[in-house]
């Protein structure tokens, strides 16, 4: 059996955790998904639609506020009683926090940040890659089962998690836990001053340049953006000058995104700005320079006047809708 | 505002080859003369030790020597010995190689180095020897009591752009000392205060400067043999600018190729950037990069004037080492050796004057004896006149310096009468004689040989938090796009090697403005000298930002 730990804040369940659930479906073993907190009945029963062999709910007034402390004595308790080959993770912050911790509780082999698995000479081995993305290796976990591991986000798609023909049982998993043996106390999560957007969860971004020319011709991209149900982001050039926040930046001083339809709009990708976006699964490039470098990672590229094609676009996406 | 303070009794601000020189010797003299030892700290801006360290490099391991007999078998990171030594004059083709290697360059005896490795190599010794490296924080003023200098405030952290303190905001920690060495590099933003406040350039020549861009290449390994070191003068520079390539071979099919340009053209259409490119695509050295990949990117400025542009070096509870100072020799291309003697002399003294409760700048004027009567001076003095030859011309230059060779550096006068570089820049009209100034040389930019600003600083692996406020001050912007634009056509976008300064579009159509994208800046702190109008000044960003000059 293979266990995927889902994550959950507060009810809401990290989407990262269908990617790791789709990441164990691939492997031909039945898959169950354990689930942590003080009341995770609301996220259990969502996990239920997936075409897995039981949602483990395993709920203790402890487990909130998270704790590392309270987590690894959970699901210690969790992985002993159900005895899994394999315990799978969403290799996200509170993974990184815990995980380690737990693999060292369980006497057990942990290989975090994996991109794939696959079955070699018989064995399953992880995909890891190294030297910053220059290479990929593949690891082969010594020592007893469970061997642990954690999937990197957007390794696996999350639409790629089969749904179950019917629901699947939920489980309720009692642990013991001790509240005085948990050694941390945490504070209020600290909010970095308002976050507005997520660009990193956007499944379609509309990202503008310096091509725009000015400020006042931004309801162009914004159009697009809508037309498109997309997010607005920008080049730095942008941000900079106070066009867009500074949280809508892509790229190395900005943020780092991976959706499916980026489309750049007046952007001559300076390798600045490569760097944040290239994992974008299409990639579309207006820009009137045919020698602009985003073409060389565009999927599609259009050279010419932007302010004559995104309204172009703008129109033939309303005409599609409307008709 | 409650700072935290923290007191030592001799405080090196800077973790460059001087600095470092100084921090170790000072350890070695509280090993080796007993007593209460005295509380000695290192500050570094960059985020790691050496991450700032950019040279060419060929060291002249004497200083290295004597301040650390045993660093073979510590383990010094002195790649490969010199094993060759070619100079070429290049036309726009061809390479002509100088029948002999003149005796200043030779390099017999040295290595090619890393500095950015020996810089992390010298740290750890530091630090093993018993003193506090603080790297991430830059010294951003000097703490004062009267007219003595007492210590460095560091940088406030967790400043937004606009100045207002964000959640994370840590206000800047006052570091007390007895006597504080300022090796704090090239233009340094410290010593350039001390320096004006107490006038310690009266009576010198104008400190004059180059700016080297370099980058490092990943060749296949039998292009040229490890140890190779090439210099060249002449294409793509004309007779009238300073400077020449080079080319120095590390392991591993690893080269390190760079640029020097004086900084006292007189062209303002002139580029560094496009000149470094030019050099690339010279047949000398593309074959040497052919199929290979650039890994690295930096540039930083070098102090040419040599001895005659030297300022005081002491004052009342500080003393000046290595490139904040001038200790380079322009004939010989090194500094790296000098900037350790220095830091070695500053460590001598400071010890005997803390340990004698006498830190006045009459008490430190031992530094600048100590320079006068030793190696410091035996280089330096011959060769005082050489970079300010230059400013005849190349073939004025070769021949002063040939000359020189013989004559000790005689001149009819001496010092050979300069200027600041920046005020050899002329106007358009001035340089082109009222017409239009010809379009520059074209330089294609393929990314595989030639490479854009732009695409240049990724590979210096620069980092700032944007959100803090521009640590480059210009004082008055309206020049930039009323006079400057006119008059040079606005020079920092070209000078610049990190895509810094960007003339763009006003809003809604209203002219121009000076963009600057500070988060760009590689600390070279070219843009602080040749600004025609000085209106420049570099101040360090908060702690850890810059370059990350890995291997450089």
């Amino acid at each position: 059996m293979i266990l995927v730990i889902a994550e959950q804040r507060g009810g809401v369940l990290n989407p990262a955790t269908w990617e790791t659930l789709a990441a164990g479906q691939r492997m031909d073993a039945p898959v169950a998904v354990a689930v942590v907190g003080a009341a995770v009945q609301g996220p259990a029963a969502e996990l239920a639609a997936a075409d897995v062999a039981e949602v483990l709910a395993v709920e203790h007034d402890a487990l909130e506020p998270y704790t590392p402390d309270g987590f690894v004595a959970a699901l210690a308790q969790v992985v002993e009683r159900t005895e899994p080959e394999l315990v799978l993770f969403p290799h996200t912050y509170q993974t990184r926090d815990y995980a380690p911790a737990l693999a060292a509780r369980l006497g057990r082999v942990l290989i975090p940040d994996c991109i794939g698995s696959k079955v070699r000479d018989g064995q399953r081995v992880f995909v890891r890659p190294m030297f910053q993305g220059k290479f990929v290796a593949d690891v082969l976990p010594e020592g007893p089962a469970p061997h642990l591991a954690s999937f990197q986000i957007g390794a696996y798609r999350a639409d790629a998690c089969v749904r179950g023909a019917a629901s699947a049982t939920v489980r309720d998993v009692a642990v013991r836990l001790d509240a005085g043996a948990i050694r941390q106390r945490p504070e209020a999560p600290f909010k970095e001053a308002k976050q507005a957007v997520d660009l990193t969860q956007a499944e379609r971004i509309v990202a503008v340049g310096r091509g725009i020319k000015g400020q006042e011709h931004l309801p162009l991209a914004q159009d697009l953006a809508k037309a498109l149900d997309a997010e607005l982001a920008a080049s730095r050039p942008i941000c900079d000058s106070g066009w867009l926040p500074m949280d809508r930046q892509i790229g190395s001083s900005g943020q780092t995104v991976a959706p499916k339809l980026y489309l750049a709009v007046g952007i001559s990708g300076a390798i600045q700005h490569l760097v944040g976006m290239k994992g974008a699964r299409t990639i579309v490039a207006v820009n009137k320079d045919a020698d602009a470098p985003i073409f060389e990672v565009a999927d599609y590229g259009i050279v010419g006047d932007l302010f004559e094609i995104v309204p172009a676009i703008v129109a033939a996406l309303e005409a599609e809708a409307g008709g | 505002m409650e700072r935290e303070t923290l007191d030592v009794d001799v405080l090196v601000v800077g973790g460059g080859p001087a600095g470092l020189a100084a921090a170790y010797r000072l350890a070695r003299l509280n090993e080796e003369q007993g007593g209460e030892p005295l509380m000695v700290a290192v500050l570094e801006k960059a985020r790691a030790a050496g991450a700032h360290m950019l040279s060419g490099a060929v060291l002249d391991p004497s200083a290295l020597t004597e301040l650390m007999p045993d660093w073979r078998s510590r383990g010094a990171s002195l790649d490969v010995p010199v094993r060759d030594d070619r100079i070429y004059f290049l036309t726009a083709r061809r390479a002509l190689p100088f029948p002999v290697t003149p005796p200043p360059l030779r390099n017999h005896g040295h290595y090619v180095v890393s500095l950015n490795r020996l810089a992390k190599w010298l740290t750890e010794q530091v630090e093993a020897a018993g003193v506090d490296v603080f790297t991430g924080f830059a010294g951003t003023e000097l703490l004062y009591e009267e007219d003595r200098v007492v210590g460095v405030r560091t940088g406030d952290r967790g400043l937004d752009r606009h100045g207002k303190r964000k959640a994370a905001f840590e206000p800047g920690v006052d570091i007390r000392a007895k006597v504080t060495v300022l090796a704090d590099g090239v233009r340094g933003n410290l010593t350039k205060t001390l320096i004006r406040r107490f006038d310690l350039d009266a009576g010198r020549s104008p400190q004059s400067y180059a700016i080297g861009i370099k980058e490092l290449w990943d060749v296949d390994p039998d292009r040229l043999p490890a140890g190779s070191v090439i210099h060249t003068m002449g294409h793509p520079l004309r007779h009238e600018e300073f400077g020449g390539g080079f080319i120095y071979a590390l392991p591993e099919g690893r080269l390190s190729v760079g640029f020097v340009a004086g900084l006292d053209y007189r062209d303002p259409l002139f580029d560094p950037h496009v000149a470094f490119q030019r050099f690339k695509r010279h047949p000398l050295v593309s074959r040497l990069l052919a199929g290979g990949q650039m890994v690295r990117y930096g540039a930083k400025a070098l102090p040419e004037g040599g001895w005659h542009a030297l300022p005081r070096c002491h004052a009342d509870g500080a003393l000046i080492v290595g490139d904040a100072a001038g200790f380079l020799n322009s004939m010989r291309l090194k500094g790296i050796h000098l900037a350790m003697r220095s830091g070695m002399h500053a460590a001598d003294v400071a010890f005997r004057a803390v340990r004698e409760g006498d830190v006045s700048g009459a008490r430190l004027s031992e530094y600048a004896r100590l320079v006068e009567d030793g190696p410091i001076r035996r280089e330096l003095y011959p060769v005082r006149n050489v970079h300010q030859s230059f400013a005849g011309g190349l073939l004025a230059g070769l021949l002063y310096s040939g000359m020189s060779l013989v004559t000790r550096g005689w001149w009819f006068r001496d010092p050979m009468p300069s200027h600041a570089g920046h005020e050899r820049l002329r106007t358009l009209k001035r340089y082109f004689g009222g017409g239009a100034p010809p379009e520059p040389p074209a330089v294609p930019i393929d990314r595989a040989l030639t490479f854009d600003r732009l695409t240049n600083v990724h590979y210096s692996g620069t980092r700032h938090d944007e959100d803090q406020p521009s640590h480059l001050l210009v004082a008055d912007t309206d020049i930039c796009r009323t006079r400057c634009i006119e008059e040079y056509a606005n020079p920092c976008t070209r000078f610049c090697p990190a895509n810094v300064y960007e003339i763009v579009d006003a809003d809604a159509g209203a002219g121009k403005r000076l963009q600057v994208n500070a988060s760009n800046c590689v600390h070279c702190k070219t843009c602080d000298i040749m600004d025609p109008y000085q209106i420049i000044d570099w101040v360090p960003p908060e702690g850890g930002g810059g370059p990350s000059y890995e291997g450089m």
